[in-house]
């Protein structure tokens, strides 16, 4: 640093203690202009009294004049120590300002900072908030879902109790309609052993009349040729007789009347003659009539031997279908018996046509679980897309609330950086107030050069002043976010906790999902199987498998009729021997 | 049957009934082949669906599988039939060995309005197709059929239904304890057909 004014000699300041004048040789020198000061000459000797109190006054002048220069060093020292102190609480002054404007500008930059800190955690509140509510409202419809599926499992488990119920009933009834049924197919078995010997006697009997009447058709031919040629011999008698009898009344025509009064004994004769031939070729002529009846009823019981023929090949043909037919009937007997031991495994069933009643039942009971196996998989859909909508919620607000945790801690570490900055403020306050104050008591000992103090300290105590109340501010400011984020943190904790419970729900709506995919699965399973609801449903199948033609369905449909008629017959045979058997 | 739009095409009722029975045409003449029920040597190799697809030159099987597609396509027009079943079956004891399930659903109002739907013809092909490759693939999992079989083909119907000349009512030929294996399904937007096999356990399986 350049000194405005030099330092003191040292040289005058040790004369002044050897008491040396300017004048090295003590003499006193008038003053006079045109002499210079280093022009010696001796000074006269009749002013040495007057020198001599010219050199005291000059000595103590000399003295008064060090002595002032000394304090005037001093002051100028003092001065220039303070012109040094100013300087530097200028430099300070500057700087203070300096960090003043600094922390201005962090304060502005902080406050924006948080203004907007606010407004996000503001905007995160008024969000969560929203879907708090939201989560609520699904919580809600959850829980009445929830409600309704316990309902319904409620009502499937009573009534699946009471199918269980009836299960155990028709098994019970399903026993008696066994027991009936084994009684009535052992009846059965009777009743068709009985018609087999019935049909077998009657077999038996046909063939017997049959050979009868094979036998009696044979006599009667034999007798038909025999009557046939008396029939011709006796036709030809006829014609004779007819003949002669013609010639006769032409002779007795044309034979006159008294030859008739001559001879009446021989006429009387003849006609007695021709009467008894008359009668005999009447008697003739009857008994051919007869012959003629009996050749026509000989051909008609020759027609009757071909239609008992044709009966008995007929009746052969029926034997065998009839052993056809007993084959289907074993067939049929063992299809009854899968059928009865499927009986024994449906329940609720009493009698054969309780059969079909449960089967359509059963069906609806399956067509009503498929439609419910519908819904709880349409409901099953809704609960899972509420699921992955309920875990995309929970992933969204975990990671809010991870965010909210970071932006909480990082607030935390704002707040703490902002107090330490209030803290190195107040302390930058508490010095400037110090200097202030030693500045105060130094303007009182030095007045005069102490003006451009006063008002660099009244100026450091306004900006003080502001900065207290802006850190006063900043105080409150922290203190209530300090409260938003205690606010924030009690909100993350519940938002947890419904977490946890939502997340316990939806294991539990898993579960449930599970379950109701497997029944699901066991009613495809059951519904692959083939089942059906005869109320609704029938099995066709065509007959017309391989290789069958249009004949062979002519065939069929022949056999078909053929078939009726065997057993209509059949019927008239047992009715026939009813009768019988009544008589 | 369809006709080309920008990107869909029309199906009408008419329409998806012959795609349903031609379907099950080439379904049955695939697993009468894949299932040996046939000798290999009397199929032929015809292109249908982008597939290779193996018909039977038999001339009686043909005819009973054409005057059975052709009933089908009439009970489909009238949406009578609900499914069909083809059931393969011992020769020697008419034990039922396997049952090919096609469950068939039917769009109500199609049938009482006469309204027609609009799906592409190619996707509807391209779900085919999927269900063909796994008729093929199905010999690895089904059991081998040692022994000579017979097949014949149940038809689930309306009970209001009259039954046709050389039909008859039938029991439902069921498999006891079966295993099941579900397959593709197509869909027409008025047909929709799921495809399922139930087979008998095999005793080498259940040992």
């Amino acid at each position: 640093m350049i000194l405005r004014t030099p330092p003191p000699r040292k040289r005058r300041a040790d004369s002044v203690a050897d008491h040396e004048s300017p004048v090295s040789d003590r003499r006193l020198v008038l003053y006079d202009d045109a002499v210079p000061v280093s022009s010696v000459d001796p000074p006269p000797d009749q002013m040495v009294c007057t020198y001599h109190c010219r050199q005291m006054v000059k000595s103590e002048f000399l003295v008064a004049f060090d002595t002032a220069e000394k304090q005037v060093r001093e002051y100028q020292s003092q001065l220039e120590r303070w012109k040094t102190e100013l300087h530097e609480s200028e430099d300070e002054r500057k700087k203070c300002q300096d960090r003043l404007s600094y922390l201005e500008q962090e304060l502005e930059a902080s406050k924006g900072r948080e203004h907007a800190l606010q407004e996000r955690l503001l905007k995160e509140v008024n969000d969560s908030q929203e879907r708090y509510q939201f989560q609520i409202k699904r919580c809600h419809e959850l829980e009445v879902q929830l409600k309704k599926e316990v309902d319904s499992r409620k009502n499937f488990e009573s009534s699946a109790a009471s199918a269980k119920e009836r299960v155990t009933d028709l098994e019970e009834k399903l026993q008696r309609l066994s027991e009936s049924s084994e009684r009535e197919k052992n009846r059965l078995q009777r009743e068709l052993s009985h018609l087999q010997d019935e049909s077998q006697l009657s077999v038996s009997r046909k063939t017997a009349d049959l050979e009868k009447m094979r036998l009696k058709a044979e006599n009667l031919e034999e007798e038909s040729e025999l009557l046939r040629k008396q029939f011709k011999d006796i036709r030809e008698q006829l014609d004779e007789c007819l003949h002669q009898k013609s010639a006769l009344e032409h002779e007795l025509s044309t034979i006159p009347t008294p030859s008739q009064e001559s001879t009446p004994s021989e006429d009387q004769n003849l006609v007695k003659h021709l009467r008894d031939e008359l009668q005999n070729y009447e008697a003739e002529v009857q008994e051919a009539r007869r012959l003629k009846s009996c050749h026509v009823n000989n051909e008609l019981l020759k027609e009757k031997l071909l239609e008992e023929k044709g009966r008995r090949e007929k009746a052969e043909m029926e034997l065998s279908k009839f052993q056809q037919a007993q084959l289907n009937a074993q067939n049929l007997e063992l299809e009854l018996m899968s059928w009865k031991s499927l009986l024994k495994e449906i329940p609720d069933v009493t009698s054969y046509d309780d059969i079909p009643k449960k089967i359509a039942g059963l069906q609806k009971e399956a067509i009503e679980s498929m439609i419910k196996v519908g819904e709880i998989s349409a409901h099953l859909k809704e609960l899972e897309v509420s699921l992955e909508l309920a875990e995309l919620s929970k992933q969204h607000a975990e990671k809010e609330s991870a965010l909210a945790k970071e932006e909480a801690e990082n607030s935390a570490v704002e707040v703490k950086r902002l107090e330490r900055m209030l803290s190195s403020v107040t302390e930058e306050r508490d010095r400037l107030n110090k200097d202030a104050t030693t500045l105060n008591k130094q303007k009182t000992v030095h007045a005069d050069g102490g003006m451009m103090n006063e008002t660099l300290v009244k100026d450091l105590e306004s900006t003080l002043a502001l900065r207290e109340q802006t850190i006063k501010e900043l105080e409150n400011n922290l203190h209530k976010q300090r409260e938003v984020m205690n606010r924030q943190h009690d909100e993350i904790k519940l938002l947890n906790e419904k977490l946890s419970f939502e997340a316990r729900r939806i294991k539990s709506l898993e579960r449930e999902g599970d379950r109701l995919r497997s029944e699901i699965a066991l009613l495809e399973s059951k519904l692959g199987h083939g089942d059906y609801s005869a109320a609704n449903t029938k099995v066709l199948r065509m007959v017309n498998t391989l290789a069958v033609d249009n004949e062979t369905k002519q065939t069929i449909e022949a056999l078909q009729a053929e078939l009726k008629k065997t057993r209509a017959k059949l019927q008239a045979v047992e009715e026939l021997k009813g009768q019988s058997g009544q008589a | 049957m369809a006709s080309r739009t920008a990107s869909k095409d029309i199906i009408t009722l008419r329409g998806s009934a012959a795609i349903v029975s031609e379907f099950f045409g080439y379904a049955a003449n695939s697993i009468l082949y894949n299932r040996g029920v046939y000798p290999e040597e009397s199929f032929t190799k015809v292109k249908k669906y982008g597939l290779s697809m193996l018909l039977t030159q038999d001339e009686s099987v043909k005819s009973f599988i054409g005057s059975l597609t052709s009933q089908l396509s009439e009970w489909l027009e009238a949406g009578k039939l609900q499914r069909i079943v083809l059931v393969i079956m011992s020769m020697a004891t008419s034990e039922v060995l396997e049952r090919w399930n096609f469950n068939i659903e039917t769009d109500a109002e199609v049938v009482e309005k006469g309204v027609s739907r609009e799906k592409s013809d190619k996707e509807i092909m391209r779900e085919i197709q999927a269900i063909m490759r796994q008729i093929a693939s199905c010999i690895t999992y089904l059991p081998c059929l040692d022994e000579p079989c017979v097949f014949d083909v149940l038809a689930y119907t309306d009970k209001d239904v009259a039954i046709p000349f050389a039909w008859i009512e039938s029991d439902a030929k069921l498999i006891q304890n079966p295993q099941m294996v579900k397959l593709h399904s197509f869909d027409t937007k008025i047909h929709k057909v799921d495809t399922l096999v139930s087979y008998k356990n095999d005793d080498w399986d259940e040992k």
